[in-house]
């Protein structure tokens, strides 16, 4: 017999009342539901509330991980934006110094090349000098060498015997005299 | 090696010119032609010649002095040339007229002229050497033109120049 055969067999007339069943089911229901209910609350209950409580546990933890990853994320995010503080002062302070020595480079250069200059200046300056100050004894040594050659000759054609005779007389009278 | 050469030769010559009573001839004759030694480069390389016959350098020598030189001066400077030593004449010379003067108590006075001294101006230059050095001296003098006029006279280490070179000199260093 299966299940259509049997409501095909209930009679509807033959009930206590289409909706409420007998006493005795209810007690049973009941006692039934009873038992369940108690099984449930006595096995199932500390189990759920088991689960519950480790749930709340876990979303706390995550809650709690992620106030903890925020509070790192915004403490990274100091970090960060220090380190890029950093960064930039020390690429300023990096250009600075950059330009610093630049400046020195460039400075030190420039007095270097004036210095370099200057004493290549002072070379030519005293090369001219010395060339003009050559030429110029140069000079003046031949019109001595050839004055002194004219002098020589004219002295020579000047001496005749008598003036040579008076030269040595007068020698042995200075000398005679005391030098 | 060539001061004992020198020191032998002027030994030799001053006993040889003592002993022949010649002494003040000879060593004036000597220093007169070792100045014509020093001053003629042509005689210097005659004599100095060794391609030439040692008897042809002293055939010159007795050339040159023959007549005008004593013989003993004559066969000295023979000597020398013969010997080959005759680049020695200068040295030798001053040697023994210095070893000469030394023997009369003299001091050598090297006069330089342009033109030769006379008898009577070689007297009184003398006289004034030997008051202005206080020392009598034995007066050599040596015509050189290169003094141009006046005198050069050099007593030991004293010199006294008066001469008309040394005055261009002056004045050539002045200009």
């Amino acid at each position: 017999m299966n299940v259509y055969s049997i409501i095909a067999a209930e009679d509807p007339s033959l009930s206590h009342h289409w909706l409420f069943p007998e006493i005795g089911e209810i007690i049973y229901g009941g006692l039934a539901s009873l038992i369940i209910f108690g099984a449930l609350y006595k096995f199932g209950w500390p189990a759920a509330k088991k689960g519950l409580e480790a749930r709340t546990a876990k979303i706390q933890k995550e809650l709690d991980d992620a106030a903890a990853a925020l509070k790192q994320a915004t403490s990274d995010a100091a970090n960060i934006r220090t380190a890029l503080g950093d960064v930039a002062s020390e690429r300023a302070r990096i250009l600075a110094e950059a330009d610093a020595q630049a400046a020195a480079v460039l400075a030190e250069g420039r007095a270097r090349i004036a210095a370099e200059v200057a004493d290549m200046e002072a070379r030519a300056t005293a090369e001219i000098e010395a060339a003009r100050a050559r030429s110029g004894d140069e000079l003046r040594a031949e019109i001595a060498r050839l004055s002194a050659a004219a002098t020589t000759d004219a002295v020579r054609a000047a001496l005749d015997e008598r003036t040579q005779q008076e030269l040595i007389d007068g020698f042995i009278a200075k000398v005679g005299a005391g030098r | 090696m060539s001061s004992q050469q020198i020191t032998a030769y002027v030994t030799a010559m001053f006993e040889i010119a003592v002993a022949n009573d010649v002494l003040a001839t000879v060593e004036d004759e000597m220093f007169r032609l070792a100045r014509a030694y020093e001053t003629n480069e042509a005689l210097r390389g005659s004599l100095g010649d060794t391609s030439l016959p040692i008897e042809r350098r002293q055939k010159i020598v007795e050339q040159l002095l023959g007549g005008k030189a004593h013989n003993v001066t004559v066969q000295l400077a023979s000597m020398l040339v013969g010997t080959g030593h005759v680049s020695l004449l200068p040295q030798v010379a001053d040697a023994l007229v210095k070893r000469a003067s030394s023997e009369k108590q003299l001091e050598v006075a090297e006069v330089r002229t342009a033109v030769a001294l006379s008898d009577a101006q070689k007297t009184r230059l003398v006289d004034a050497l030997a008051k202005a050095t206080g020392k009598r001296v034995n007066l050599k003098v040596v015509v050189d033109p290169s003094v141009i006029g006046g005198v050069v006279a050099t007593v030991g280490d004293d010199v006294i120049d008066d001469s008309v070179r040394t005055r261009l000199d002056q004045v050539k260093a002045r200009l």
